[in-house]
C-alpha cells in the first residue's frame, strides 16, 4: 500500500466505515502516514481528524462487554493486539494516533486542547474499567502533551497546569493510585507505572494536588515501589523477617522490583510529591512497606568488623557518630570519621550569620521549613527516635547506582528529609562526605558535555537523560545546603560554586533557533489550501521552543538556585560569585525578555532606561524567562546583596535596581513578593540604589502593597518600608507615613488581618454548610471542624485493615498525625502571618522617630504622636503587653482545648481548634518591638521622657516582663530604662528625679538588680547594672539607643 | 574482575594447540566458569537479537529456567526479518504497530528506514520509470532532509542510484544496494526497540567482547606479561558468519 489517499477521502471513510474491521485498517493506515511526519499532522489536523478521533473515543463501550477486563488482560503480549476485541482496537488506534499527535510539538496543543481531547483520555485511565494497553496508550498520550506543554514557549506554565488541574481529580487521582498498587509484572503495568510516576513528577507541583495525591494514598503507593527495590537489590536485613512475623507485618514485604519499572523515576515522583512538606515526608518514612523493609533494629552481632572499627573510631576521638544507635544499614557505609570540629556543624542553624554586612530579610518567610521548627520535633532529630534506616539506604544507593540519574534523584530525597529534620544529628557530615561530593562530581561530569552543538528539533534519549540530570543536580544540591554552612563550604571547597556560575553564563549562550522550523514541503500552496476557516480545532498553534532552548531556560533557574544558596551565610562566598562576572547574566534574569549579558563598563549609559529592546519578543536568541527564572533571579540578588559591598559595588554597577523595581509591578504575586524580598535589601541605608528607586515612585507602590490582601506581599511591603524610613530625610519619613495612611498602619499593629480573615473564610463555609444540610450539621458541634481535619485517617492503616496495629505502626501514627495538625493547622499560621506583620509595623514606627539629632527627632515624635493619636498609640502598645481574648463573646470551645497559636509553649492542639474565642498571650518579639519604640522615645527630649513616665499602666505592664523568657525581652528593658532616667542638662534635674521615684515606686530598680546578681546571660547583667546605677544616678553617658538588630 | 576472568577462561577454551604455556594461560586455565552462567549469556544472546525459536530450543536442551518473557521478541523478529527482505513499508507499519512512539521519537531512525524503501523503489524500478521513487523521495524525504544536513547528504547519494547503471557504481554507492545495509538497519531497529522496552541496548555477551578488548588494550599498553596474540577462540574453525561480535 505505497499510495496514500487523499485526506478528504481517507477522513470520510474512516467516518462512514461499515464495521470495525474496516475501521481498523483505514487507522492503521492514517498510523502510518502521519508517525513521525509533523508535515502529514499538520496536514490532517487542518482536515479536522481531530474531531473524529474524540468521536470515536466519545464511544463508549456497551455494558455488557467488558471484554475479560480481569489481570489476565494485563499479561497480553504487547504486540498482539489482535488479542482486543474489535471496538477497543479502534479505541486503541484513535488513542495511538492522539498521542502522536501531541508528539508534533506544542503547536499541536491549541488543536488538541480545541476538542477537548484531555477529558476524553482520562476517561481510559482506569485500570479497572478498560484493557492494559488501552490505559497504556492514554497515559502515553497525556505524557506526550505533558512534554509538548513543557515546550510551548510563553504560556508553558499554563498548559501545564491545566493538564494538571484535569488530571487531579479525585477520580483520576484512584485511577493512578490503582496503577500504581498493580501488582503485575507485566511490562505493560511497568511501562504504566513509570508513566504515571513521570506524570505525577512533571504536574504535580502545587501543595494541594500533593496532599490530594498523598491522601489518596498515591505516595504510599510510590514508597511500595521503592521498597520493591530495596528487595530487588537484595538488601533487605536477615533478622527482618522475624521481627516483622512478630509484628504481623510480613505481609507487607512487597515483591522485588520486575525488570521495567525504573528507580530514578520512582524517586523523582516522590522528591517531587513530598516537596518541603514535613508531613509528607513523615508519611514516606511511615508508610509500610518502608517501615516493613528497612528495620530499624540493631544489628545482632556485636563482633563485626565493622562494629569495631567504629569502636576504635570512637575510642580515638575520631567520631561521634554512636555505632549502636545506628541501623543495620548504616553499616553499609564506610565508617566516616569525623575530624571536623563539631562547631562547624549547624546543630543549631545559625538564624543569622555574625558575618559583618549580613542583613535580615524576610528570607526566612519565603521558604517553607524554617529551622524554628527544629525545635519542634516529633519523635524525630532528638536522640530517642533513631532516624529511619530509609536515610542511609539512600546514601548507600547514591554510592553503589550506576546511573547517574538514580544517584540525583536519591539526593533529592534525601535533601527534603534532611531539611525537614528527620535525620539524626551527626548526619550532616556524613551528607558531606558521602553525598556532596557526589553531586558535585555529576556536576562536572554532566557540565562538559552540555556543550554539545545539537539538531534543532532533535533530541536523542541519552541527551535528554543527560540534560535532565543536569537541570536537577544544581536545584538538588541548592535545596541539601541550604540551612547548612558547613555544607555549603563543601559545595564551594568541591569547585561547584565556579561550576554554577559557569552553568548560568552558558545558559546565556546565544542559540540559533529559537522555535522549530517549519518543514519544507514540496508544494507550498497547498498548506493554506485547506485550512478551514479558522475553526481552532484544525488549526496549529504558536510553535513553542526547541528543546535545546527549554534546557536552557531551566538551567538558568536551577543554577541560579545554587548561586542563590551558596550566597545565604558567607560573606566570602558572596564576594567569590561576583567576582566570577556572573551579574550580568544574573541581571539579565531579572527580566522577561533578556538580551546579551553585558558588563556594565560595554554598556552604553543610555540603555538604562528601557531602551528598545533589539529583538522582538518571543525571537530572542537568548529566549524568554519565565516567572520561575524570574524568582530566582530574584533570590539569588536577594542573598548577594546582604553584603554590603556588593551593595555598594557590583549590583550597583550592573543596575539590578530598575528591572527589580519592574518586578514589583509584575501580575504574578510570587514574582511580586519574591521582588519586593529583594527591595527591602536595596533600600538599606548604606544602599546607592536608595535613592533612584525612591525617585522611580518605591514608596507608592510599597505602601498600597502593604494593603494587600496577601500576607506575605503586605509582610514584605512593610519591611521594605521599614528599611527606607530608617535614618532618612523628614520629608521621606512623612511621605511614607501619609501613602500608607496613619489609620491603616494603626490597623496593621493592632489588628489580627489573617486571624479574622480566617475566621469570616471559616463562619462563611460554616453558614454554608448550615444552609447546604441544615439537619446534619446541626447535630454536630462544630461543623468546621468535622469538615475538613477530624476525618484524616492515615490511608495506609485504613486500607490494609487488621495487622496494621502494631506499637511501632501506632507510634508512626501518632506522628503522623501530629506532623498533619502542625502543617495544616490554619489559625496558627494566620496568627504567625499576624505576629509578623504586627513586629514590622511596630519597627517601622521605631524607625521613623529614630533620629539622631535633637530638635528633628522631638519633631518626628510629635508628628507620629499627632498622626497615630498619642493615646490610642499607647494604648496599642500595652494592649500587645497583655492577655488578649479574641472574640470573647463568641462561642467558647470546650475545656480539652489548649491554648492553641498562643505562646511558644503551647503546641497545636489540631483537633480541638476552634476559631471562636481564644485567648492571645503577649509574644516576646513583639514586646521587644515596643520597648524599642519607648526606648527611642526616651532618648529624646525631657518632655517625650515624661511622657513615657507618666504612662504607669504600661509601665506596670512592662515590671511583669522581667523574667521573660527572651533574653531580648530583658535586654531592651535594661536599655529603657536607662534612657528613661537620662538626665539632659540641668533643667532637666527635677524630672529625672520625678522619673526614678515613679520607676523605683513601680519596683524597677529591685527589678534590676536581680537581674543584675540572677540573670543567665553576661550581657543581660552587665546592662542590668548599667541601668541600676544609672538610676542611682552613678553614671551618665547619655542616652543610647541601642545598637545591633534594632536599626534595621 | 570476576566476568573477565570468565571471559577469558571461555576465549581461550578452545585455543588448547599451544605448543609451551603462556603464564597467563596457565592463570586461565585454572579459572573455572560455570557452564549455567555461560548457557545464560547465549540465551540472552538469542532473546535479545531476536531468535525467539532457537532461544526456545536452547533453552529446553540446556535445562534452564525460562527468562521472563520478552514480550517483544517475535515482534522484533518479524520486523528484523521484513527488512532483510526488503519490505520496509512492511517493517514501519509493524513497528508501529508495536510501539507508535518509537519513529515519532527517534527521526534519524525513521529516515534509515525510509532511506532503505526508496533504495528499494529504485531497486525495483531496474532503471525503467523511476516515478514512483521520485515522488516519494520527494513527498517522504524532502521534508527531512531539508532541515538536516546529514540527512540531506544521504539523501543526494541515494538519489544518485537513479543516474548511474546498478551494475557500473561507486564502492559507496554499491554499498547501498548491499544486503549489509539492510542487515545494519535492522540491528538498528532491534537495538531501539530494546532500549525502548528493556532498558538495554544488547546483548550481555556484546559488552563482554568489549570489555576484554578493552582489558587487553589497557594491558599491552601498560606493557603486561602477555601472550602476543589471545584467541578470541571462535577463528579457529570456519567463521560462522558471527562477525557481528567483533564489534569492539
Amino acid at each position: 500500500m505505497a499510495h496514500s489517499q487523499s485526506p478528504p477521502a481517507l477522513l470520510w471513510q474512516i467516518q462512514n466505515a461499515r464495521n470495525h474491521a474496516e475501521q481498523i485498517e483505514l487507522l492503521r493506515q492514517l498510523k502510518d502516514e502521519v508517525i513521525g511526519d509533523v508535515r502529514g499532522k499538520e496536514k490532517w489536523v487542518n482536515h479536522g481528524i481531530l474531531q473524529s478521533l474524540v468521536h470515536l473515543l466519545q464511544q463508549k463501550p456497551t455494558a455488557q462487554s467488558p471484554s475479560g477486563l480481569g489481570s489476565k488482560e494485563a499479561y497480553a503480549p504487547i504486540s498482539q493486539t489482535t488479542d482486543l476485541p474489535d471496538d477497543d482496537r479502534v479505541r486503541l488506534l484513535a488513542l495511538q494516533l492522539i498521542a502522536s499527535f501531541a508528539k508534533g510539538g506544542p503547536s499541536f496543543l491549541a488543536p488538541l486542547n480545541a476538542v477537548g481531547v484531555v477529558p476524553v483520555i482520562l476517561t481510559y485511565i482506569c485500570p479497572r474499567k478498560n484493557p492494559a494497553q488501552l490505559v497504556l496508550t492514554s497515559l502515553r498520550a497525556l505524557s506526550d502533551m505533558t512534554e509538548a506543554a513543557s515546550l510551548s514557549s510563553r504560556t508553558s506554565t499554563e498548559d501545564t497546569a491545566a493538564l494538571a488541574k484535569a488530571l487531579f481529580v479525585s477520580r483520576y487521582i484512584d485511577s493512578l493510585c490503582a496503577i500504581l498498587d498493580a501488582e503485575s509484572t507485566s511490562s505493560i503495568v511497568q511501562e504504566q507505572k513509570c508513566l504515571v510516576a513521570s506524570l505525577i513528577s512533571r504536574l504535580c507541583k502545587e501543595p494541594r494536588y500533593q496532599d490530594m495525591l498523598a491522601d489518596a494514598g498515591v505516595l504510599d503507593a510510590l514508597a511500595t515501589l521503592l521498597a520493591s527495590f530495596v528487595v530487588a537489590r537484595g538488601e533487605v536485613l536477615p533478622f527482618t523477617l522475624d521481627t516483622l512475623e512478630r509484628e504481623g507485618l510480613d505481609a507487607v514485604i512487597p515483591q522485588p522490583a520486575p525488570r521495567g519499572l525504573s528507580l530514578a523515576l520512582i524517586l523523582e515522583a516522590i522528591s517531587v510529591m513530598i516537596a518541603d512538606s514535613r508531613f509528607r515526608t513523615g508519611l514516606l518514612l511511615c508508610s509500610p512497606a518502608i517501615m516493613a523493609v528497612l528495620i530499624s533494629s540493631e544489628i545482632g552481632e556485636r563482633k563485626s568488623q565493622i562494629y569495631r572499627t567504629w569502636e576504635m573510631l570512637k575510642k580515638g576521638g575520631l567520631t561521634y557518630g554512636r555505632p549502636v544507635d545506628r541501623s543495620a544499614i548504616d553499616y553499609l557505609l564506610p565508617a566516616v570519621p569525623v575530624t571536623t570540629p563539631r562547631f562547624l556543624l549547624s546543630q543549631h542553624p545559625p538564624s543569622f550569620p555574625s558575618t559583618g554586612g549580613s542583613l535580615e530579610t524576610p528570607a526566612k518567610h519565603t521558604t517553607r521549613f524554617m529551622t524554628k521548627d527544629r525545635e519542634w520535633l516529633v519523635g524525630s532529630g532528638d536522640t530517642d527516635e533513631p532516624e529511619s534506616p530509609l536515610i542511609p539506604w539512600l546514601i548507600h544507593l547514591m554510592r553503589s547506582s550506576t546511573s547517574d540519574h538514580e544517584k540525583v534523584m536519591a539526593a533529592s530525597v534525601l535533601a527534603s528529609l534532611f531539611k525537614g529534620g528527620f535525620t539524626s544529628p551527626d548526619r550532616e557530615f556524613s551528607l558531606s562526605v558521602l553525598v556532596v561530593p557526589v553531586l558535585c562530581h555529576i556536576l562536572k561530569d554532566y557540565e562538559k558535555e552540555s556543550g554539545k552543538s545539537l539538531d534543532a528539533t532533535f533530541v536523542d534519549s541519552e541527551t535528554a537523560t543527560a540534560w535532565a540530570i543536569l537541570e536537577r543536580t544544581p536545584a538538588v544540591l541548592a535545596r541539601l545546603i541550604a540551612d547548612s554552612v558547613f555544607l555549603q563550604q563543601i559545595t564551594r571547597d568541591s569547585g561547584a560554586l565556579k561550576l554554577a556560575c559557569k552553568l548560568l553564563k552558558d545558559s546565556y549562550e546565544p542559540s540559533a533557533t529559537q522555535s522549530p522550523p517549519r518543514p519544507w514541503t514540496p508544494n507550498p500552496e497547498e498548506r493554506r489550501d485547506f485550512g478551514e476557516d479558522g475553526f481552532s480545532a484544525c488549526q496549529l498553534g504558536p510553535p513553542g521552543q526547541v528543546p535545546a532552548c527549554a534546557h536552557k531556560i531551566r538551567m538558568r533557574e536551577s543554577s541560579l538556585k545554587l548561586i542563590t544558596s551558596l550566597a545565604t551565610f558567607k560573606e566570602e562566598f558572596r564576594k567569590e560569585i561576583v567576582e566570577q562576572d556572573i551579574l550580568p547574566s544574573v541581571a539579565e534574569s531579572l527580566s522577561e525578555t533578556p538580551q546579551k549579558p553585558t558588563p556594565p563598563k560595554e554598556k552604553p549609559k543610555m540603555e538604562e532606561d528601557g531602551a528598545v529592546p533589539i529583538h522582538p519578543a518571543g525571537h530572542s536568541p537568548y529566549g524568554h524567562n519565565p516567572t520561575s527564572v524570574l524568582i530566582a533571579a530574584c533570590h539569588a540578588v536577594r542573598t548577594l546583596a546582604r553584603s554590603v559591598s556588593n551593595l555598594r559595588t557590583a549590583l550597583d554597577d550592573n543596575c539590578v535596581a530598575m528591572p527589580i523595581f519592574k518586578l514589583l509591578k509584575h501580575v504574578d504575586i510570587d514574582v511580586k513578593i519574591a521582588a519586593c524580598s529583594v527591595i527591602c535589601n536595596l533600600l538599606i541605608e548604606s544602599s546607592p540604589m536608595r535613592d533612584p528607586l525612591i525617585k522611580a515612585g518605591v514608596i507608592g507602590v510599597l505602601c498600597q502593597y502593604a494593603k494587600s490582601d496577601n500576607s506575605g506581599l503586605r509582610l514584605n511591603a512593610l519591611w521594605a518600608l521599614k528599611h527606607l524610613v530608617h535614618m532618612t530625610d523628614r520629608d521621606t519619613k512623612k511621605q511614607c507615613l501619609e501613602e500608607l495612611g496613619p489609620g491603616w498602619l494603626i490597623q496593621l499593629i493592632c489588628d489580627d488581618t489573617e486571624d479574622e480573615a480566617l475566621h469570616a473564610r471559616v463562619m462563611g463555609e460554616r453558614r454554608h454548610l448550615t444552609d447546604a444540610d441544615e439537619d446534619e450539621v446541626m447535630d454536630t458541634d462544630d461543623g468546621y471542624a468535622e469538615a475538613t481535619d477530624d476525618i484524616w485517617q492515615w490511608q495506609a492503616i485504613h486500607r490494609k485493615g487488621p495487622g496494621f496495629d502494631s506499637t511501632r505502626m501506632r507510634v508512626a501514627d501518632g506522628m503522623l498525625r501530629a506532623l498533619r495538625e502542625r502543617e495544616f493547622d490554619e489559625v496558627r499560621k494566620a496568627r504567625e502571618a499576624d505576629l509578623a506583620i504586627q513586629e514590622q509595623g511596630l519597627d517601622f514606627i521605631r524607625n521613623l522617630i529614630s533620629i539622631p539629632n535633637q530638635p528633628a527627632q522631638a519633631e518626628m515624635v510629635d508628628y507620629v504622636f499627632s498622626e497615630l493619636g498619642q493615646d490610642r498609640l499607647f494604648d496599642i502598645l500595652a494592649s500587645k503587653l497583655r492577655v488578649k481574648v479574641l472574640r470573647p463573646f463568641a462561642r467558647r470551645q470546650s475545656s480539652s482545648s489548649g491554648t492553641p497559636g498562643g505562646g511558644a509553649g503551647s503546641g497545636a492542639s489540631g483537633r480541638n481548634v476552634s476559631i471562636d474565642s481564644r485567648v492571645l498571650y503577649p509574644q516576646s518579639k513583639i514586646i521587644v518591638a515596643v520597648i524599642y519604640f519607648l526606648t527611642h522615645i526616651a532618648a529624646g527630649v525631657p518632655r517625650h521622657r515624661q511622657l513615657v513616665i507618666a504612662q504607669t499602666e504600661l509601665l506596670k505592664l512592662l515590671a511583669g516582663h522581667f523574667n521573660d523568657k527572651d533574653v531580648d525581652v530583658r535586654r531592651s528593658l535594661c536599655h529603657l530604662l536607662k534612657n528613661l532616667v537620662w538626665c539632659d542638662g540641668a533643667e532637666d534635674r527635677l524630672g529625672r528625679d520625678m522619673r526614678v521615684f515613679e520607676l523605683e515606686k513601680l519596683g524597677f530598680l529591685q527589678k534590676l538588680e536581680g537581674l543584675e546578681r540572677n540573670d543567665a546571660e553576661l550581657d543581660v547583667r552587665e546592662r542590668a547594672k548599667e541601668a541600676a546605677s544609672s538610676i542611682k544616678g552613678e553614671a551618665g553617658d547619655g542616652p543610647q539607643v541601642p545598637h545591633g538588630r534594632v536599626d534595621y | 574482575m570476576d566476568i573477565h576472568r570468565r571471559i577469558q577462561s571461555q576465549t581461550s577454551s578452545t585455543s588448547t594447540a599451544t605448543p609451551s604455556k603462556h603464564a597467563f594461560e596457565t592463570r586461565v586455565a585454572d579459572v573455572k566458569s560455570p557452564k549455567s552462567d555461560i548457557n545464560a549469556l547465549i540465551l540472552d544472546y538469542l532473546m535479545m537479537e531476536g531468535y525467539p525459536k532457537a532461544a526456545e530450543k536452547f533453552q529446553k536442551e540446556a535445562n534452564l529456567k525460562p527468562k521472563q518473557e520478552d514480550p517483544t521478541i517475535n515482534a522484533r523478529q518479524e520486523i528484523q526479518h521484513a527488512i532483510h527482505v526488503g519490505n520496509i513499508q512492511k517493517a514501519i507499519s509493524d513497528l508501529n504497530e508495536l510501539d507508535p512512539g518509537i519513529l515519532d521519537s527517534d527521526p534519524h531512525l525513521h529516515f534509515s528506514l525510509l532511506r532503505l524503501q526508496l533504495i528499494e523503489l529504485i531497486r525495483n524500478a531496474k532503471g525503467y520509470d523511476p516515478t514512483a521513487a521520485i515522488n516519494f523521495a520527494q513527498e517522504k524525504l524532502a521534508p527531512r532532509a531539508a532541515s538536516n544536513e546529514q540527512f540531506l547528504k544521504e539523501l543526494e547519494k541515494t538519489m544518485a542510484l537513479l543516474i548511474f547503471p546498478p551494475d557500473k557504481l561507486q564502492p559507496d554507492l554499491a554499498a547501498l544496494l548491499h544486503s549489509d545495509l539492510r542487515r545494519n538497519t535492522a540491528a538498528q531497529v532491534n537495538e531501539v526497540v530494546l532500549q525502548r522496552h528493556t532498558e538495554r541496548r544488547e546483548a550481555a555477551i556484546r559488552q563482554l567482547v568489549r570489555m576484554r578488548a578493552w582489558a587487553e588494550a589497557s594491558c599491552r599498553s601498560k606493557k603486561r606479561n602477555l601472550p602476543d596474540r589471545i584467541e578470541l577462540g571462535l577463528n579457529n574453525g570456519d567463521d560462522n558468519g558471527h562477525e557481528p561480535m567483533v564489534t569492539s
